[in-house]
């Protein structure tokens, strides 16, 4: 099911100042897919899913969960949570503790009132689909991690809900159990015909994880894409910067061609991938460190050859990180860790307009 | 949703209120009216009275002598068994889990009078063994003194003071004073300048309540202080109104105002730090194991004083209680004794129609008092931790002040009010006062299951469809239920020993078992008074029972649907 949010701002007030957590938020989540609120910590993301679930209630706008308005400032329609019919994982899994692993999982069809052999056949159904089959009979709380993630996921699917929310449900898992389920997670949602929501800070989780990233910023929405678009095509500095390790060089459009957009920065003069800037206006140059190539010596001069001194390195096992001058800029570059190159040796580098990004400041 | 929370906010902070706030301000009008049938027509005198009183002097002094040598004596004593428990190999671990709950069972008043039955100079059961044993001319210890008062009472603040300090010491980081060692401090030096500077939020918090306590308790002095003519502010206050020819209430509010007022100051001093030692504490991380240090030769001297320690605040107190209600009149135990043995007081307490309707007020008393003061404590527990306004801020440091409440003080205040009202006299009296006096023992149980519950596990029922309703029903109240029983228990097992306020507020038709007590003690039945003192005690430990066994039951049949 397709969710559209108009218009959407929540305010919070505290010692007397007004903190706007959703400043009119405006999004479409497509049905069927994995759709991903990323953003650094309060940047609104999670009041957004609070304010899709019900438990908060937005101070302006509209939100439909299909064809349903669920809520409306102007209609005065404010659905109730328990009448929203969505699956969600918490942060904290809220594993009811005095309840064990089957009763967890059968609550939300115990409140609906269905019969007791449906509920059994549909709870088995789900934690074999969760593989948690013969675990009914736990109490919820001597479960692992992860153990109680799935059980927090079954009994938000076990429903059958046409979306399903997460709110950070990895970010209680260590390091390695956080890979595993993060596979297994998109496993299970991809056999499912469901949309899902899914809240993170994590970009590496973002960016393996979704089918659309939409990055968050002080309760606004600043970009939506596929991970790749992100990743390689980011419209603005922010986004570049959050969703991975990148030098931002400061520029001037020079002039635009046919194919590329030409700049002059530190650098000297860089041809880049083509973004509709006026000439002599201000941008950001976003160089990925994996794109920047290292070869000893001075380079041949040339379109986009880039001079400069290794200033110091630094070895982190599969690569080593390098920081090259390059007059007054200073950037960050990866190498193969078999590459032998030292501080102090003269390098050259040439630039790919395709990886050369501008965004606007 | 949120309209009826700040609805339901509002409405205990004048329920709360209310009930804390109106026997201060009722002691502060009284301590300047004319007298109780004239209250409001304000006059100095009566603080002049009070302060002019040349026995003040002596009380004053005395007060106190009794109340910081008690509270040294309780935070030393403390914080020896807190080191000894999480800091060293001592033998027996569980008896100090045991010297830590086990007391605050036995109520005070039957605390001191045991004390006074083993102890007193005339035929102390212990003065008279030593003094055949040893041919002395004379009882070797007289518990009628300040020294005796201030060993009891010490005694009695010491479970508390230990439950303050022992898990500041167990939550303590080892690797301060590993450091310490490691630059080359010796134990002695790393304990004098690391483990208790870093421990002294704990300590003192454990001192300041110990100082309010020993200054409210009316127990120790009244049976320990009054048979040698040692008052201290508590007898003091209860000699203006209780005996003598002509009570004076306003004298009584006069004196009470200042106890009050150092009370309160103490209390917040105690809050304040408290919230520091939290801060203070240093939870280790993962793989944390104390270091425990190997007391050698030490080991069986110190366990011996541990052993004695609980001899003497546990055993010894229900053991000289039962016997003494077993034998005609007191005399060391001996062959001809236990001859001597009988039911007599037993079935004279049980055929005494006032002991009878002192033990019927007393146990409607724990029972309604309770389930009222629980009932009000769950909605105060629920208003300060999950409605965050500044009411309920208003409303947590409300339901905290009259923890600092001195009984008799209070009682005194509460007597200015009712006498106005026509609950003058009657049980409920003593049922609003208790609620009121004893409300923090019911919130802060209940306030902190409130925190267990978090917000997540009541919004994921939500979510799942349930109603608030069912919400409230199927995961809220079950996750409460074990806050719910211990406060309950608190309260009820308080109830039925209240001495202090009752003092003040009961009257003829409304005594109380631990009034009937204390006025068998004035009249030396110690035998019926130790039948009466072993009741009690049952019905506490059996309330205890019954309401652990009913929360057991409550969390089967949850486990099982």
């Amino acid at each position: 099911m397709e969710i559209r949010i108009r218009g959407v701002s929540k305010y919070y007030f505290s010692q007397g100042k007004t903190i706007k957590a959703l400043d009119g938020v405006d999004l479409t989540i497509p049905a069927n897919q994995i759709f991903t609120l990323l953003g650094p910590s309060g940047c609104g993301k999670t009041t957004l899913l609070r304010c899709i679930v019900g438990l908060e209630a937005p101070d302006t706008g509209e939100i439909s969960i299909g064809d349903e308005v669920v809520w409306s400032k102007e209609k005065n329609i404010s659905i109730p949570p328990e009448k929203r019919g969505l699956g969600m994982v918490f942060q904290t899994y809220a594993i009811w503790p005095h309840m064990n692993v089957f009763d967890n999982v059968a609550y939300p069809l115990q409140v609906r009132n269905l019969p007791k052999d449906i509920i059994r056949d549909k709870v088995e159904k789900t934690l074999r689909f969760v593989r948690l089959e013969g675990f009914e009979k736990r109490p919820a709380t001597k479960l692992s991690g992860g153990q109680q993630q799935r059980v927090a996921l079954a009994r938000a699917l076990v429903a059958e809900p046409k979306v399903i929310l997460f709110d950070e449900p990895l970010s209680n898992l260590d390091a390695k159990l956080r890979e595993e389920t993060r596979k297994e997670l998109k496993a299970f949602l991809g056999k499912l015909q469901i949309t899902a929501v899914y809240v993170t800070h994590d970009r590496i989780e973002a960016l393996a994880l979704s089918d659309t990233i939409a990055i968050m910023r002080a309760g606004q929405i600043v970009e939506v894409g596929s991970p790749q678009k992100i990743y390689f095509d980011a419209d603005h500095e922010f986004v570049a910067d959050f969703i991975g390790r990148a030098n931002l060089v400061k520029a001037t459009v020079r002039a635009q061609d046919a194919d590329y957009t030409v700049v002059d920065c530190g650098m000297g003069t860089i041809a880049c991938q083509r973004r509709d800037f006026a000439i002599g206006s201000e941008v950001t140059l976003c160089l990925r460190p994996e794109f920047i190539r290292l070869v000893r010596g001075e380079g041949a001069a040339g379109k986009n050859v880039v001079n400069g001194r290794i200033e110091s390195l630094v070895f982190v096992g599969e690569a080593y990180e390098a920081e090259i001058r390059v007059g007054n800029e200073l950037l960050l570059a990866k190498f193969d860790s078999d590459v032998n190159l030292s501080a102090g040796d003269a390098v050259s580098f040439t630039l790919d307009p395709a990886h050369c990004l501008l965004v606007s400041i | 949703m949120d309209q009826s929370r700040s609805k339901l906010t509002y409405s205990l902070v004048i329920i709360v209120g209310f009930l804390t706030v109106c026997p201060v301000v009722m002691l502060a009008l009284g301590s300047v009216s004319e007298g109780l049938t004239a209250f409001g027509d304000f006059t100095p005198d009566k603080y002049i009275e009070a302060y002019t009183d040349p026995a003040l002097l002596d009380v004053m002094v005395n007060t106190v002598i009794f109340v910081l040598g008690s509270s040294v004596l309780a935070t030393v004593l403390a914080l020896f068994l807190a080191y000894l428990n999480t800091r060293t190999d001592i033998p027996f671990k569980f008896l100090f889990k045991v010297l830590s709950i086990i007391p605050m069972m036995i109520p005070h008043l039957l605390f001191s009078v045991s004390w006074a039955l083993l102890l007193n100079p005339s035929n102390g059961m212990m003065n008279i063994v030593l003094k055949n044993a040893f041919s002395l001319e004379s009882a070797p210890f007289n518990i009628y003194s300040l020294h005796g008062m201030i060993l009891v009472e010490a005694l009695l603040d010491l479970p508390i003071a230990y439950l303050i300090i022992a898990p500041a010491m167990a939550s303590f980081d080892v690797a301060l004073e590993e450091s310490s060692r490691v630059f080359g401090a010796g134990t002695w030096r790393t304990l004098l300048r690391v483990t208790l500077p870093v421990l002294r939020p704990a300590i003192l918090a454990a001192f300041i309540l110990g100082v309010v306590r020993s200054l409210a308790s009316f127990a120790v002095p009244s049976v320990l202080g009054m048979p040698g003519r040692v008052n201290v502010l508590a007898t003091h206050l209860y000699e203006m109104i209780a005996l003598g020819f002509a009570t004076d209430y306003g004298k009584a509010a006069a004196v009470g105002m200042s106890v009050l007022a150092t009370s309160v100051t103490l209390i917040y001093v105690y809050r304040a730090l408290t919230a520091e030692s939290e801060k203070y504490v240093t939870i280790a991380g993962r793989g944390y194991r104390p270091t425990m240090i190997e007391l050698g030769k030490a080991r069986i001297p110190l366990f011996t004083i541990v052993a004695v320690l609980s001899l003497f605040m546990i055993v010894l107190p229900v053991a000289v209680l039962l016997y003494t209600s077993f034998v005609p009149y007191t005399m060391v135990p001996s062959a001809r004794a236990f001859s001597l043995m009988s039911l007599k007081h037993w079935s004279d307490v049980l055929r005494d129609p006032l002991s009878l309707l002192a033990l019927k007020n007393s146990l409607f008393l724990a029972l309604a008092g309770a389930t009222l003061g629980v009932a009000l404590s769950i909605f105060v527990g629920y208003a300060i931790v999950k409605v965050k306004t500044r009411a309920s801020g208003i409303l947590e440091s409300l339901s905290f002040l009259s923890f600092s409440f001195p009984g008799i003080v209070i009682g005194v205040g509460f007597m200015w009010f009712f006498v106005q009202t026509p609950l003058y006299a009657t049980i409920w009296a003593l049922l609003i006062g208790y609620v009121a006096t004893y409300l923090p023992y019911g919130v802060r149980p209940m306030a902190s299951a409130f925190v267990q519950v978090h917000a997540h596990l009541e919004e994921s029922s939500l979510v799942c469809g349930a109603s608030y309703l069912t919400t409230m029903r199927r995961i809220i109240v079950p996750l409460l239920i074990p806050g719910i029983v211990s406060a309950w228990i608190l309260m009820a097992t308080m109830f039925v020993r209240e001495l202090t306020l009752s003092v003040v507020l009961s009257r003829p038709g409304t005594e109380v078992l631990a009034v009937q007590i204390l006025r068998f003690a004035d009249d030396g039945l110690w035998g019926k008074l130790s039948a009466l003192g072993i009741i009690m005690i049952l019905i506490s430990t059996t309330l205890v029972v019954l309401a652990t066994l009913v929360g057991a039951q409550f969390k089967a049949v949850e486990g099982g649907g």
